[in-house]
């Protein structure tokens, strides 16, 4: 006896038809899971049969021998209420910003008609997700938790009332990596405990093989492979469930050996500090940064990792002359870099940015963007001459030149890093800062874009400092990495060493998490 | 909290100081103003004045007397209604003006509201084009328009109200307000509507409120808890450009409709240059409106606790 | 973009009224007409009567219209360069230089500005020239506010970090990268401060302060037309209407501007 069934189920939004004859089966306490990338369909399906997305459903959609499609608003919403939970991605907007912790919860509790929970009752329940500090945290705002302990919350205020079905529309993909095992094995722990069945959506492939029953692999709006998860996780047929299996990458794959060899020193910083004036009336500086050693040699990649908050884009702003420095040195090929830079030394370091559309101009048009550099770093060259390297760039990063002329606008995720990554190149640095390049990017986008990084990296031997906060993707093409938390370096070393022996407490739950 | 109110007074202080400053100069050394000499004095005026402002003293005396007499809110005698202080003045008329104001932004507030939710509720739909239409045409309505239209319409044609004045007293007769309040209220209330639609609309797109919708509250409770606070956002902002509105509105109202009220003092008293109490009106009203901006800010801070840090 | 084409239209239309019906009319707006005073609407020759001193109504109206139009506009661009010069240099400085340029502005808006225009009116006479200085002194504070906000977003977004990354200077970045940013919203808010000011501008014309004779506004005739109402409501509804229409019409315009770009 199924709790929820799917059957031959289409979503459309208008006259569009944007999936197509899902079907699916959940028994009490199985979790399936809806694997695939962003534009696949997938949170569509989640949600819309319980009426909260744009769309509407044809087919049929049953919930404890109910039918779903084509039940009003006020039926939907009695479902809502009393039977089924849901955990969204972003737990920063989808809690309302001015009501305190202790407010979800209760409302939470009692909207399928329980009685008031008392103080206790609330800690108790934050307690079972894990949020450490239970009777300080009710009293906070959502802004005011961390983004893993705002996730808690999400999970404490969907499992409140007692839902036989939990829906997690990719819980996960908003944390930074090192969380992401953390509160997925949360998940299933209180599936197990409390019998409940879960429909999980995720573009993580590999990640299901532990938390999941079943998948379904889900591409435009169609399911092109199901079976159970342990071997699509492991083993994917299909050629679009194998490309958003690698598209996640964990240190279970093996580290490349053909990374160019590391030549001359770079950059050299020494005990660099960070320290900002805090906000309102009385607040205290706040460090950011402090007393970081790093060294950079030419041709080579080395990654800063670490959480939310652990200073890594101030280390990264810093050295690219975008940022302040509050104490210690910095060097460039032992002349020493300051906030005024030379010509020479703004060409030689360039950066990437995490969010492509912001990265670009809206107005302008990208033959412009990527010439940009040009006209202030290389005065030396005519507007012919520009124009021959843009093109030149556009080549190295697989660009087709018709876009040239088109603005940001026209472009897709994968499209506007490119043009960045052009941009970035076009004056022939020697480092390139990679902000968090491909965090904001779809998985297989992004997957794409560490290719091109490897190829850039192997045949113009350009150094780069990798900032990010998954380990994993470095450890694709980084030789040595630095783990950072609260403003500190805890520990650095060669890519291999770090995995197979990591020392730090932040560095082994970086570690176990991918 | 308090360091807010602390940092506002610590704010208000130097420009209500420098209002004083201005206003002083200006009286001072204004062509024109009671101390040029070109306009000829009755001997009366001329004693009472250098008794008043001690004109035989320097400057910085001058001054010095000028504002330890203003604290303890003694203008002086008003030049043009000679027989009154303009304490005496203020004190008689602000009643009028406070409770023709107070009634307005009730007004104003309960309308626009009213309107802005029943426009956010279905955005696009009728309710809302009407209303957001009818809004626009009332905030483009200049109060020396309406008023005495309402004036021509019910009180003339009509004759269902009193065209003017007060009636006996204060607190007698409800009809000598009605349409002075709503000729007040009405611009007012067309900007609340508007704010209040769009606040509302915007909150209602927000993230949270899917959360909400999971969770199966109704449209009643997830309002209330979870898009009220952030629609008003907007329309508290604009308290404060709102209270300095009715001020500028009053004006015009009082004097449309021959209220006694402060508004219409000051007016005569610019045309007429009462430079004490001109500059009396003005402390007044700039302490109004920084008061005013105050409680918008407290508010603000109640509405979205992001702010408070 | 459809949606403004008909309150652009009468806007338009309008415009074109004032500026060729006095060219077309045969009274001028000040010539009296001695065999009609007081005329009422649709006495030969004069459309929409005369008024007390036997001058052509609908030539008035026309020449009103031009004046407040020009004021409007003259006062709204001084608040516009002031403003957004203001704003820009608060939002990309930051830090003390900000909040000290913002405390500012913050002192200003609290002032009863009307009130200070109408003291300075009185002690300093009556002339056009402090008309727009009176009128554009109390605009430029919200365009400050609002250009400072959209500066600031745009002060830390990668692709302005990204140009000082390519060696653009300070000034190349305001102009080329910011300036056309914010210009869209800066125009809404321009076509939203019109009406504000034409409102502003009969307020002080009411109170007998604006423009002053042989010229007129539309605030002087809605004036006039109010003192007169029992005995010519026309007098006050066909002025009325025209400030209302263009007021209306504006501020329909701005705010889908608005939307478009903000």
């Amino acid at each position: 006896m199924s709790l929820y069934r799917l059957d031959a189920m289409s979503v459309a939004i208008g006259d569009r038809t944007l999936v197509r004859d899902v079907s699916l089966e959940i028994a009490p306490g199985e979790c399936v899971a809806l694997a695939g990338a962003s534009g696949s369909g997938k949170s569509l399906t989640s949600l819309t049969p319980f009426g909260l997305s744009a769309g509407s459903i044809t087919g049929s959609a049953m919930l404890e021998g109910q039918e779903l499609a084509g039940l009003d608003e006020a039926g939907l919403r009695q479902l809502r209420r009393e039977t089924v939970g849901f955990v969204f991605q972003q737990p920063l907007t989808a809690l309302t910003p001015h009501r305190t912790a202790a407010q979800h919860l209760t409302e939470s509790a009692m909207q399928a008609g329980g009685s008031r929970p008392d103080h206790a009752a609330l800690v108790a329940m934050l307690d079972a997700v894990g949020l450490a500090d239970p009777a300080i945290k009710l009293g906070r705002y959502p802004h005011q938790l961390s983004g893993g302990e705002r996730q808690r919350l999400m999970i404490a205020c969907a499992i409140a009332h007692g839902p036989k079905l939990l829906i997690a529309d990719e819980p996960v993909s908003a944390l930074d990596a090192y969380l992401r095992g953390e509160i997925m094995a949360l998940l299933t722990r209180l599936r197990h405990e409390r019998g409940m069945a879960m429909l999980l959506v995720s573009h993580d492939l590999a990640s299901l093989e532990h938390h999941a029953d079943r998948v379904l692999v889900m591409q435009d709006g169609e399911v092109v492979e199901t079976g159970a998860a342990q071997a699509i996780a492991r083993a994917p047929r299909h050629a679009y469930a194998q490309a958003l299996w690698a598209a996640t990458p964990s240190l279970k794959a093996p580290l490349p050996d053909d990374l160019p060899v590391p030549g001359a020193p770079l950059v050299e910083a020494r005990g660099l500090t960070v320290r900002f004036a805090g906000s309102g009336l009385f607040a205290r500086p706040v460090t950011a940064v402090d007393a970081v050693d790093l060294v950079l040699h030419a041709a080579e990649a080395v990654a800063l990792i670490g959480g939310s908050g652990s200073g890594k884009s101030t280390i990264g702003r810093a050295i690219a002359g975008l940022g302040p420095v509050s104490a210690g040195t910095l060097r460039w090929k032992d002349a020493p870099l300051t906030a005024r830079r030379s010509r020479e030394q703004r060409r030689s370091i360039q950066p990437v940015f995490q969010d492509p559309v912001a990265s670009l101009d809206p107005r302008w048009r990208v033959s412009d963007i990527i010439a940009e550099p040009l006209v202030h770093l290389r005065p030396d060259l005519t507007a012919w001459g520009r124009a021959g390297l843009v093109k030149k760039a556009l080549q190295m990063v697989e660009l087709d030149g018709a876009l040239a002329d088109r603005t940001p606008a026209g472009l897709s995720g994968g499209q506007a890093q490119r043009v960045a990554i052009a941009r970035a190149l076009v004056a022939e640095p020697e480092l390139l800062v990679l902000d968090e390049a491909t965090s904001a990017l779809d998985p297989l986008v992004g997957a794409q874009i560490v290719a091109l990084l490897k190829r850039l990296q192997r045949e113009q031997g350009i150094a780069m400092l990798v900032i990010t906060h998954d380990l994993a993707l470095a450890a694709q093409f980084c030789h040595r990495a630095a783990v950072l938390d609260a403003g500190r370096i805890v520990e650095s070393g060669p890519m291999a060493e770090l995995i197979a022996a990591p020392r730090a407490a932040m560095t082994q739950r970086l570690v176990a998490a991918s | 909290m308090r360091a807010l109110i602390l940092r506002r007074l610590l704010t208000a202080i130097p420009m209500l100081l420098l209002v004083l400053l201005a206003s002083f100069a200006l009286m001072r050394f204004a062509p024109g103003g009671p101390f040029d000499g070109e306009r000829p004095l009755a001997p009366e005026t001329r004693a009472a004045l250098e008794a008043s402002y001690g004109l035989n003293l320097p400057m910085g005396e001058q001054f010095a007397l000028f504002l330890r007499r203003t604290l303890t809110g003694d203008f002086g005698p008003s030049l043009v209604y000679r027989d009154f202080t303009v304490t005496q003045l203020i004190a008689d008329s602000l009643p009028v003006s406070l409770t023709l104001g107070g009634l307005a932004i009730v007004l104003a507030l309960v309308l626009g509201l009213a309107a802005g939710t029943v426009a956010a509720l279905r955005p696009g739909g009728w309710a809302d084009e009407t209303l957001m239409l009818a809004a626009t045409i009332v905030t483009a309505l200049p109060s020396f328009v309406t008023g005495p239209l309402l004036a021509l319409i019910f009180g003339l044609w009509l004759g269902l109200l009193p065209v003017g004045g007060l009636g006996e007293s204060l607190a007698s007769a409800p009809q000598y307000w009605v349409m002075p309040v709503i000729a007040l209220a009405l611009p007012v209330a067309g900007a609340i509507a508007k704010l209040a639609r769009a606040g509302l609309a915007a909150a209602l797109a927000q993230e949270h409120i899917r959360t909400a919708r999971a969770r199966g509250l109704s449209t009643a409770a997830i309002i209330e808890r979870h898009a009220l606070r952030p629609a008003l956002v907007p329309v508290v902002s604009y308290l404060g450009p709102a209270a300095a509105g009715l001020l500028t509105g009053a004006v015009v109202i009082e004097t449309v409709f021959a209220l006694p009220g402060l508004g219409r003092y000051f007016v005569q008293g610019a045309l007429n240059r009462d430079y004490p109490l001109i500059m009396a009106v003005i402390l007044l009203y700039a302490a109004l409106i920084i008061a005013f901006n105050l409680v918008a800010d407290l508010l603000y801070g109640w509405l979205d606790p992001r702010s408070r840090a | 973009m459809r949606r403004i084409a008909l309150p652009a239209a009468i806007v338009a239309l309008v415009v074109l009224a004032a500026l060729l019906l006095p060219v077309l009319l045969p009274w001028s707006h000040d010539a009296i007409d001695w065999d009609h005073v007081r005329a009422p609407a649709r006495s030969p020759g004069h459309w929409l009567g005369t008024d007390e001193l036997g001058r052509d109504r609908l030539a008035r109206l026309a020449v009103a219209s031009r004046i407040t139009l020009l004021v409007a506009l003259a006062a709204a661009l001084v608040s516009m360069i002031v403003g957004i010069a203001w704003g820009m240099v608060a939002g990309w400085a930051g830090g003390r230089v900000d909040e000290a340029m913002m405390r500012i502005v913050d002192a200003l808006y609290a002032l009863p500005f009307m009130f200070i225009v109408i003291v300075l009116m009185v002690v300093f006479g009556r002339s056009i020239l402090l008309v727009f200085v009176g009128i554009g002194l109390v605009e430029w504070l919200t365009m400050a506010r609002i250009v400072r906000g959209q500066v600031m977003t745009l002060r830390h977004r990668p692709f302005v970090l990204a140009a000082q990354a390519s060696g653009a200077p300070a000034g190349v970045i305001l102009w080329r990268h910011i300036l056309p940013n914010i210009a869209g919203v800066a125009l809404a808010y321009l076509t939203l401060t019109l009406p504000g000011i034409i409102m502003i501008e009969s307020f002080l014309s009411f109170l007998g302060l604006g423009v002053q004779e042989p010229l007129t506004s539309l605030g002087i005739l809605v004036k006039e037309g109010a003192d007169d109402m029992d005995v010519e409501p026309m007098g006050l509804l066909v002025p009325g209407g025209v400030m209302v229409t263009l007021l209306v019409c504006l501020t329909l315009i701005g705010e889908r501007l608005r939307d478009r770009f903000a």
